[in-house]
């Protein structure tokens, strides 16, 4: 019997966001996120002192699985970041730092939190409503004719993560070849809906990052034993491909119920290897080329096909199943009795290779979706960050296909939003203050704690003390140079804007993004020739980023509204 | 160890919890976030939850913890509704019982000071609450409070329909108090949609409600990460796992159910198999190989595209369904096989015993069957063709983390089982003191509103003759020789109140006069009068509708006369109580009918405050007068927190003296755009809080002991051993 104990009562605390130790963490914790953000973001080295292995990361989805947070307002915030990156992948620490920005500010000017609340969730949806809109200056089309977009997309996310250790041309080609991996997985001639395929990474560490490599169709890994048993394959045009699910090992299966009774000298497991091996006897007069099965095939059933000439693949695994049935064109096969001849599949080619110490089968298909990434990197640590970064990628351009627009980045987008919002409630706030019954103040104090935290989330990007400024006219995002000197002429100092889309030889103003400036209302409707002509841009996923912002609101006025924390000591 | 139980401690633990709970109450309210031993974090504003979590240690405190959650099991809301008022119902009668020495209240109470001062001063308050629930409660609720009442279903037509807008008025004050600020619209709107798009037809309201009470974790998907406003409904069902194996299928979908393998087992349970050779082992699997593939093919001939398991099917059968197109998932849970059942009304498929004899198996058709992708998870999407009136749709719940969405998934579920409550009636019954002068009355003053329609009801029949073949059944107080029966009908007709007596004469039976009524006199025939009429002639008005509870009344009268009143019910959807009184305690059965709904914003709580203290100004007996005082100003607690942070012309006080005003002048309040709560679910509130308060003041002694207490066994049980 258990042992039965009185449950402890509770600890209850009111007003948790006053108290200065949850203050003090929040800052901690937004110190750490911001410090990671960004191209120049710092690193962050996890280990746990007793060993294992050390991570070194400055990614959102690495740092907030590893950092172990107690306080239940911290842990609310954390889980909210990573579902939002397990949804989306990017983002997650724009969605982070903003929203410790929106409560630290929000703190500060010490308002109630049901007024606090309602204006939030006014600015949010101007915010959205403004992004989604056709005359949104900070939004971009995306071009499909061209690969010029989708690239700079692709690299953008690359240069944020420092972490993989890559070098400009590294960068270049890693970029070069996600976007070609995504390319493979789109089926050539779709009816109504696209299913896109998959690309499958596979590792290959302590080698060159300009070593990797994309494949089409499926890299199977093999031992250098087995490569010696494979013979030369003969060349044809089609290979035949029995793909198993059931088991070929010879065991018995299972056999009910009920109880069995075997007489002396009846073996079962004879009678199986029997069958296993009629079946390899059929498989032969099939032509079956090669055989692949997710689990253990028997030995003898091994050595009886290698005699015909029959190359036998075993412990492939469930995760490969779903992509080999696609490259065959089959269903896996569940029976070891009469197989009808429409369940093999067949592949184009098949053949073996060797990518730094590791062989390979590669099974090359007809026409298929899948396709496999041949990953390199020089340590492990770098190979995570890498692997992380490109399921990234590959993430955000299938977003992308969705939803086909994308954001200016380096921080252009939210100093951009931020004037846009300051200016809108500067102008007409007729519209929220009629059904909230706020007061003009309060509206005020609260753009400017909402606006403010966005560009604070823009100025996380400069890491090496520069001056970081915004222009007067698109409010797009500037950093300079640091020790600059006082009286300076900005044109000079300036080369480009965050995202890349203007040069500083315009007719600018430019103002800190920290000094108090008049609102102003930034240009909006983006001009194409502008789009076009710029080819090296900083880009964000459009879906991720807009979710992000609605999460980071959401998830910052549900902390803001919590009166009690009850904690569950047992 | 002991300590004294007074009213004095609950009063303290009642405070405390108090102050937790009233931070949650209504529109303004805030959240709670509560951590579990595993690592989960809930953010919660429901009352229930909340006390649950505390884990309180203190005896009384979890004394009023189980009252309320026992009361949440019945009606699934207001439990800090129940906290606060059992607090001010606490603070009021310490208040009494301090001052009782000055006799300011009533100068009876000086005759009663014996009894409040000694010992048993707790109990003899908590006989006179008992007293006042179940007599005085529900006098005034029948009796004044109904005339308030507006009704959910619109009014223009005959037969009950939901009148939307008012659904979601109610709807709006519920999530009000249970979701977060930013959410609430939202939440309150989903629900509305949801509600209307499941609903076959105007009618099948009820099913739908109870049909999404039990099954509400399988009609709908929580998925974290998403910002709430991606909620949204989608048709069909989904169920919350992948395809085993999908074969895309369009046109003629045909699914069937099973729930065991498919593949013939080599044994089963207690039975033996004996293997002599391997070529029997060989032939065996052979046989079920040869079975399963034609099991499959014989499916594939009935057109089945999809396969629905409760069990896990073997790899033969997974290939074998996909050479034959057919897609299968596997696993389901019982609810969800049950709810299919439910919902398209089939029953698993057999599995025919002789491999030659298929019989036609049981399938239903379906609109489509396809993978649903939420957040990277794959589910079945199923577009099953409902024959109940509930057309299967489901609710996609987004939210950034899992608490906000098990949040949004209790709100949503507590609202179904609220509307669940809201339509059904709920009998009233009370005993009227001959002695109510009030009561006496009242009757007469009302406008007797069928004034137009000449009553039929008197058909004076002179023939005398004795009651033959009568079966005597009499209740208790019926066996009294002088019985005076007055009966008069009520009708609440929504938003307008008729009452209309039909003062009778008195009528004497005499002892021999015997007639039979069913427990409770409450007769169901439709829009019927019959008079009864002998020597001393015994009148009953009875007209009911058909939501009331068909009680039987058999009289066995020759004379028994019968007049059809033709077209009275179907002037107006009428909603009728039929009550009675006898000489001295008339017993009278009402009830609150489905549907009932009142303004929120403390309008129920003003509205009863008004009458009890009225009452208790004509009330003679000083306890019961000193209860319905204490009750009556407890009852303000709820308001006076509702409208705490108000100012200027909205503060309690302003609010309260404007209500009560218009209670004054002119009494069936019309209702503004203000959300709507349901009378019923307020007046269960009220009886449970009394009756916990009753149990609070009965104790006299906690006593500390060191072992569980022993559990007192059943005597009846133990014979039966």
């Amino acid at each position: 019997m258990s042992r039965l104990e009185a449950k402890k009562p509770s600890f209850c605390k009111s007003e948790p966001l006053t108290s200065g130790r949850v203050r003090a963490t929040l800052c901690v914790l937004k110190g750490i996120l911001t410090s990671s953000y960004g191209p120049s973001g710092r690193l962050k080295q996890l280990h746990n002192g007793l060993g294992g292995c050390v991570c070194t990361t400055s990614q959102s989805s690495a740092l907030l699985a590893n950092l172990s947070v107690t306080h239940p307002i911290l842990k609310i915030l954390t889980t909210s970041m990573q579902n939002h990156v397990s949804c989306f992948s990017d983002c997650g620490l724009f969605t982070a730092i903003l929203c410790c920005n929106l409560i630290e500010n929000v703190q500060r000017i010490g308002l109630m939190p049901t007024t606090v609340i309602k204006l939030n969730k006014h600015l949010l949806s101007l915010c959205t409503s403004y992004l989604q809109s056709e005359f949104c200056g900070c939004r971009i089309l995306v071009d499909f004719s061209s690969t010029q977009t989708l690239l700079c997309l692709v690299r953008s996310i690359v240069t944020s993560k420092p972490a993989c250790m890559l070098t400009r041309q590294e960068i270049d080609h890693i970029s070069a070849l996600i976007l070609r991996a995504f390319l493979l997985t789109i089926p050539e001639n779709t009816k109504d809906c696209l299913i896109l395929g998959k690309s499958i990474i596979v590792p290959l560490k302590g080698q060159r990052v300009t070593d990797s490599t994309v494949l089409p169709g499926i890299l199977l890994e093999i031992s250098e034993v087995q490569l010696m048993k494979i013979l030369p394959i003969k060349k044809s045009d089609t290979f035949k491909v029995a793909l198993f699910c059931a088991s070929l090992s010879g065991d018995v299966s299972d056999t009910g119920e009920g109880t069995v009774v075997v007489s002396s000298g009846v073996s079962l497991e004879n009678a199986v290897l029997d069958q296993l091996l009629s079946l390899g006897r059929q498989l032969v007069s099939d032509h079956i080329d090669l055989l692949i099965c997710q689990k253990v095939v028997h030995p003898s059933l091994k050595q009886f096909l290698s005699m015909h000439r029959m190359i036998a693949i075993d412990r492939v695994g469930a995760a490969l199943m779903e992509p080999l049935s696609k490259v065959t064109g089959t269903q896996p096969i569940g029976s070891l009795g009469s197989i009808s001849p429409s369940s093999y599949g067949s592949v184009k080619d098949l053949c073996t290779e060797k990518f730094g110490f590791k062989h390979f089968l590669h099974l090359i298909p007809n026409e298929a979706t899948i396709c496999s990434l041949l990953l390199c990197n020089r340590n492990d640590t770098a190979w995570d960050e890498l692997k992380l970064t490109c399921q990234t990628a590959l993430h955000v351009l299938q977003l992308t296909i969705k939803e086909p627009s994308v954001l200016l980045g380096g921080g252009c987008t939210e100093t951009h939003l931020a004037a846009y919002i300051r200016h809108k409630i500067c102008n007409e706030p007729e519209s929220i203050l009629q059904d909230d019954g706020c007061t003009q103040t309060e509206l005020q104090l609260l753009t400017e704690a909402f606006c403010s935290a966005l560009e604070s989330v823009a100025g996380s990007l400069e890491h090496d003390g520069g001056e970081i400024l915004t222009d007067m006219k698109y409010g797009h995002f500037w950093s300079a140079q640091p020790e600059s000197p006082s009286v300076v002429d900005w044109p000079d100092l300036l080369s480009r804007c965050g995202c890349g889309l203007y040069t500083s030889q315009e007719e600018l103003r430019w103002s800190f993004l920290k000094s108090t400036r008049h609102p102003f209302a930034p240009q909006t409707c983006l001009p194409h020739e502008a789009v076009g002509s710029a080819n090296n841009l900083t880009l964000d996923c459009f879906t991720a980023k807009l979710s992000g912002l609605q999460v980071a609101v959401e998830t910052a006025n549900l902390i803001l509204d919590l009166s009690y924390i009850i904690e569950d000591k047992n | 160890m002991a300590a004294a139980g007074s009213a004095k401690v609950a009063l303290r633990v009642a405070e405390v919890l108090e102050t937790i709970v009233s931070c949650c109450v209504g529109p303004e309210g805030r959240q709670v976030l509560c951590t579990k031993p595993t690592g989960e974090v809930l953010i919660s504003r429901d009352g229930g939850c909340l006390l649950e979590a505390l884990h309180l240690e203190h005896p009384i405190a979890r004394m009023m913890v189980a009252c309320v959650s026992s009361h949440l099991r019945k009606t699934g809301d207001g439990a800090k509704t129940f906290i606060i008022f059992l607090c001010h119902l606490l603070r009021g009668l310490h208040a009494v019982t301090d001052k009782e020495q000055d006799s300011l209240i009533s100068k009876n109470i000086q005759t009663h000071r014996r009894h409040w001062k000694n010992c048993c001063q707790w109990k003899f308050i908590s006989q006179a609450l008992l007293k006042f629930q179940t007599q005085v409660l529900d006098y005034i609720m029948g009796h004044y409070l109904s005339k308030h009442f507006l009704s959910i279903f619109s009014s223009s037509t005959k037969e009950r329909t939901l009148c939307r807008s008012s659904l979601e008025l109610l709807l709006e004050a519920y999530f009000c108090g249970r979701v977060g600020r930013n959410n609430q619209n939202f939440i309150s709107q989903l629900m509305c949609d949801y509600f209307f798009k499941c609903m076959a037809c105007e009618s099948g309201y009820e099913e739908v409600f109870e049909l999404v009470d039990d099954y509400f974790i399988e009609l709908n998907v929580g998925v974290t990460g998403l910002p709430v406003s991606d909620s949204r409904i989608i048709a069909g069902l989904v169920l919350h796992r992948d395809f085993s194996v999908y074969c895309p299928a369009d046109g003629d979908i045909r699914i069937v159910i099973v729930t065991e393998t498919i593949q013939p087992p080599f044994s089963t349970s207690g039975s033996e198999f004996i293997l002599n050779s391997e070529a029997q082992f060989r032939t065996s699997q052979f046989w079920i190989m040869e079975r399963t593939k034609a099991i499959m093919k014989h499916l594939q001939s009935q057109n089945v595209k999809l396969l629905l398991s409760s069990v896990k099917q073997p790899d033969l059968v997974i290939y074998y369904a996909g050479l034959n197109g057919i897609s299968v998932v596997e696993c389901l849970s019982s609810e969800e096989v049950s709810l299919i059942q439910r919902v398209v009304g089939l029953s698993p498929f057999v599995l025919p015993h002789t491999s030659s004899q298929y019989e036609i198996c049981n399938t239903a058709l379906m609109n489509f069957c396809k993978p649903l992708i939420l957040r990277s998870k794959r589910y079945v999407h199923l577009g099953l063709i409902g024959t109940c009136s509930f057309i299967p749709h489901c609710i996609v719940l987004c939210a950034p983390v899992q608490g906000l969405v098990e949040q949004h998934k209790s709100a949503l579920h507590g609202a179904f089982k609220m509307l669940r409550q809201l339509f059904k009636d709920l009998d009233l019954n009370y005993m009227i003191q001959a002695s109510d002068q009030n009561y006496a009355s009242s009757p007469l003053t009302y406008k007797n509103s069928r004034e137009s329609t000449p009553l039929p009801e008197i058909v004076n029949g002179s023939r005398q003759s004795p009651y033959q073949g009568t079966v005597v059944k009499n209740k208790g107080k019926l066996a009294t020789t002088q019985t005076y029966l007055k009966v008069y009908s009520n009708f609440v007709v929504p938003s307008i109140e008729l009452e209309t007596h039909i003062p009778r004469s008195i009528q004497k039976v005499t002892p021999t006069d015997t007639y039979q009524a069913d427990e409770t006199l409450r007769y169901l025939s439709l829009a019927k009068t019959r008079i009864v009429d002998d020597s001393e002639p015994l009148m009953e008005s009875n007209s009911a509708n058909s939501t009331t509870e068909n009680t039987r009344i058999e009289i066995s009268d020759e004379n028994l006369q019968v007049t059809e009143i033709a077209g009275r019910g179907s002037m107006l959807p009428v909603r009728e109580k039929s009550l009675e009184m006898c000489t001295s305690h008339g017993y009278c059965f009402s009830s609150i009918p489905a549907g009932c709904v009142l303004p929120v914003g403390g309008n129920f709580e003003f509205l009863l405050h008004y009458y009890l203290l009225n009452y208790a100004k004509k009330c003679h007996q000083s306890e019961e007068t000193m209860v319905s005082v204490i009750i009556a100003n407890a009852l303000l607690g709820i308001p006076k927190i509702l409208y705490k942070s108000k100012k200027g012309n909205y503060s309690f006080p302003q609010i309260y003296v404007r209500t009560l005003h218009a209670i004054q002048t002119h009494p069936p309040m019309v209702s503004s755009q203000t959300g709507l709560e349901s009378v019923a679910s307020k007046y269960q509130l009220l009886t449970s809080v009394l009756q916990c308060l009753t149990k609070i003041l009965t104790i006299d002694l906690v006593i500390n002991i060191k072992r569980q207490p022993q559990e007192v066994y059943d005597q009846d049980s133990e014979e039966e051993v």
